[in-house]
């Protein structure tokens, strides 16, 4: 299964990471490994979520990501966009 | 009953995107530039993400949530009325309690501008303002105490969540500084719905509050609806805020781009036995007269998923009725003839599919839904058009020439003669469906709960008008009937309205006739009592040898009696002739309770197999 990042620009305040790793939970995908850093603007933050799966897997993953409210951007870095 | 507007007028809002435009709007009619802002897209933005999936033509920006009144302080709760106000709400379903006293106050000295019901539990009061909703097509608000008030809202979240209904939740929490400390009546609502609300908001200050209490209704309202759950403290509600403090809400919103309907056209285009295939989206986008000009236009039937039902009068030519498990056998021979599904605002549950690989098989298939991770969810699409379905709709009409397809018509209309049913004198679930249905008008809100007696009413009652049916779709929630009849009978005006429900069904909400009665509605109930648990009863007899577990009632429960212990009528109906009589003299402001007793052993037939295919369609008893 090929790996994936995931690279959301988010709102900075509690909760957050909660509703995106629980989205993970929820579609049964586990996280290899997740970083979250403050950006320049204090309201919102980076994050890089790696983790693994097929091409209909990624589409689902952004899809799902992209529909929640504290997700500003969603940009998918795989072995095809790198 | 909402805002007087003098304090409208002195609104001041300002809605911005910090991508590539920068939006001022001052307000003097609030609510419909608002809303063209919110509809439309506030700026757009070409961000990498776009190009990696073809429904994910975003148009991307925020909307800033920043409502100022005049220069006063105000209480949390205060805000929250004005925020119900503002948002045009003049219903509110609810159960005070410890933790939401101060709303309740405010509710005490707003009772002219906001008429308050209230429920006898908080399970049927979501299930109240998820009726209204459905039937107003505006959000549906429910207001409930923390702990216990907060966990009992669940199941109505959960079951307007599965079936996209804008639903704004507020709870109670205990106050601020007592917060993670597991106080009295402390629970952590906004984790335990997090997996079933579209959003939600634990206000941990009262100057987030307004915009936050905004946000939660365009969130609620915009795209595919859904619920939204604020949670408010007990200390921020009696918090006193000054009005120009108010901190703005930055909610991001990704609104679908109008797709390119040129790939869609084509396929229809050389299609030959085309099927639309249309759903709840259809109903909520308010696209019945696109979807009845397509048929026609392009001469294909349309098969309707349980939450699309409404879409289309029952007599129209083209109507083949319900798909899936318990669907008409014409939606299930043209699913088999087809070589093209138009699915319009649908999901492709399972319960509507089958077997998804067989449901495929031979077929093109064109997705239109609002909601990108809809499309390619459960079955893969061929052409994949992500927008509001009214105007996809409009687009293909006039992009697509006149279409004939006699021979695929008239097939289908040879198959629909197949659904035929004989009336008879006895009390069957056809017979009491029929002689109910003739006493309705078209604009007659139809709610049921969930068993056998729900898919009699799909497929028997002849629905005639959008937003006419409540039912549990996606959650299948039993208990969800009379909580939604009574939300929907007040959204109707407080016309009649007919529930129909099970004896299981009814004894999981039946306090809720309290209500009923206490609100005066002219609710009629028709209990299909069969002593039994019949959609689970059928399941053990065909596929469990016949192992009744659990599933035979052996209550002594005399419904009739019940009824007049709440204040309401009852009688107990065994023929068609005690029925009729029954309807017709119902009274006008007391809801009528029909304990009818029917065989435990009728089935809800056809029926497809759960896992199987058309070609497995069950047409009668063995």
């Amino acid at each position: 299964m090929e790996r994936f990042i995931v690279e959301l620009t988010v709102a900075n305040h509690c909760g957050v990471l909660n509703r995106i790793t629980g989205l993970y939970a929820k579609l049964k995908y586990n996280i290899d490994s997740l970083t979250v850093n403050e950006t320049t603007d204090p309201a919102l933050s980076v994050m890089r979520i790696v983790s693994r799966g097929d091409a209909a897997i990624q589409c689902r993953m952004t899809r799902q990501l992209r529909k929640l409210f504290d997700v500003k951007t969603v940009v998918l870095l795989n072995n095809s966009t790198l | 009953m909402h805002c007087s507007g003098t304090c409208c007028l002195r609104k001041f809002r300002r809605i911005h995107c910090r991508c590539h435009y920068y939006f001022h709007y001052y307000y003097q009619h609030y609510q419909r530039d608002y809303y063209y802002a919110a509809r439309h897209g506030i700026g757009t933005i070409n961000n990498k993400s776009s190009k990696f999936s073809p429904a994910g033509k975003i148009r991307q920006g925020f909307l800033i949530f920043n409502h100022r009144y005049s220069q006063m302080k105000r209480s949390g709760a205060s805000i929250v009325i004005e925020a119900l106000c503002r948002n045009r709400v003049e219903t509110v379903f609810g159960y005070p309690g410890g933790a939401v006293l101060p709303i309740y106050d405010e509710l005490y000295k707003n009772a002219h501008r906001i008429n308050h019901v209230l429920c006898a539990h908080e399970q049927n009061a979501a299930h109240a303002a998820d009726g209204f909703a459905r039937v107003s097509g505006k959000p549906g608000v429910v207001i409930a105490t923390s702990g216990p008030g907060a966990t009992n809202l669940v199941t109505g979240i959960a079951n307007a969540y599965l079936d996209s209904v804008p639903l704004v939740a507020i709870t109670g929490n205990v106050a601020v500084p007592l917060l993670g400390r597991d106080s009295f009546q402390e629970v952590d609502i906004t984790g335990i719905t997090q997996g079933i609300v579209k959003h939600n908001f634990a206000v941990s200050d009262v100057r987030e509050l307004s915009g936050m209490l905004d946000a939660a209704f365009e969130i609620a309202a915009s795209g595919r609806p859904g619920p939204v759950l604020v949670d408010i403290p007990k200390s921020i509600q009696t918090d006193m805020c000054d009005e120009a403090d108010f901190i703005r809400q930055e909610i991001f919103f990704n609104h679908p781009v109008p797709p390119d309907v040129t790939e869609a056209v084509k396929l229809i285009k050389s299609a030959e036995r085309p099927l639309i295939y249309s759903g709840g989206g259809v109903v909520a986008a308010g696209a019945s007269e696109e979807l009845r000009d397509l048929a026609r236009w392009i001469s294909a039937p349309v098969t309707f998923s349980m939450m699309g039902l409404t879409a289309l009068p029952a007599d129209e030519m083209l109507n083949l009725g319900m798909c899936g498990m318990h669907g008409s056998q014409s939606s299930a021979q043209a699913f088999s003839k087809c070589d093209l599904i138009i699915a319009l605002g649908v999901r492709f549950s399972d319960r509507a599919t089958g077997n998804t690989g067989k449901y495929q098989e031979g077929k093109k298939i064109i997705h239109v839904d609002i909601d990108s991770a809809e499309i390619g969810k459960n079955t893969a699409a061929d052409v994949e058009l992500c927008g509001d379905v009214k105007k996809v709709l409009q687009q293909l009409l006039q992009h697509l020439p006149r279409l004939n397809h006699p021979e695929w018509e008239k097939y289908c209309r040879d198959a629909k003669k197949l659904d035929h049913h004989p009336m008879d004198d006895k009390l069957t679930p056809f017979s009491l469906l029929r002689t109910v249905a003739a006493y309705c008008t078209p604009d007659t809100v139809i709610a049921t709960d969930v068993g056998q007696h729900q898919m009699w009413t799909m497929q028997y009652f002849p629905f005639q008008t959008p937003r006419t049916l409540l039912t549990s779709g996606g959650l299948g929630t039993m208990g969800f009937g009379l909580g939604a009849a009574i939300g929907g009978c007040i959204a109707n005006d407080r016309k009649r309205t007919v529930l129909f429900t099970g004896d299981g069904s009814f004894g999981m909400s039946l306090q809720e006739l309290a209500t009923a009665v206490s609100q005066a509605l002219p609710l009629t109930i028709v209990i299909f009592n069969n002593g039994v648990l019949g959609m689970v009863r059928q399941w053990q007899t065909m596929f469990y040898e016949k192992h009744y577990s659990s599933t035979t009632l052996q209550r002594k429960t005399d419904f009739a009696a019940l009824a007049r212990a709440f204040g309401a009528k009852g009688k107990k109906i065994t023929s068609i002739k005690e029925l009729e009589r029954t309807l017709y003299n119902s009274a006008p402001d007391v809801p009528t309770v029909l304990d009818c007793q029917l065989d435990m052993d009728e089935f809800v037939l056809p029926m497809i197999p759960p896992g199987g295919s058309v070609q497995d369609l069950i047409t009668r008893r063995n």
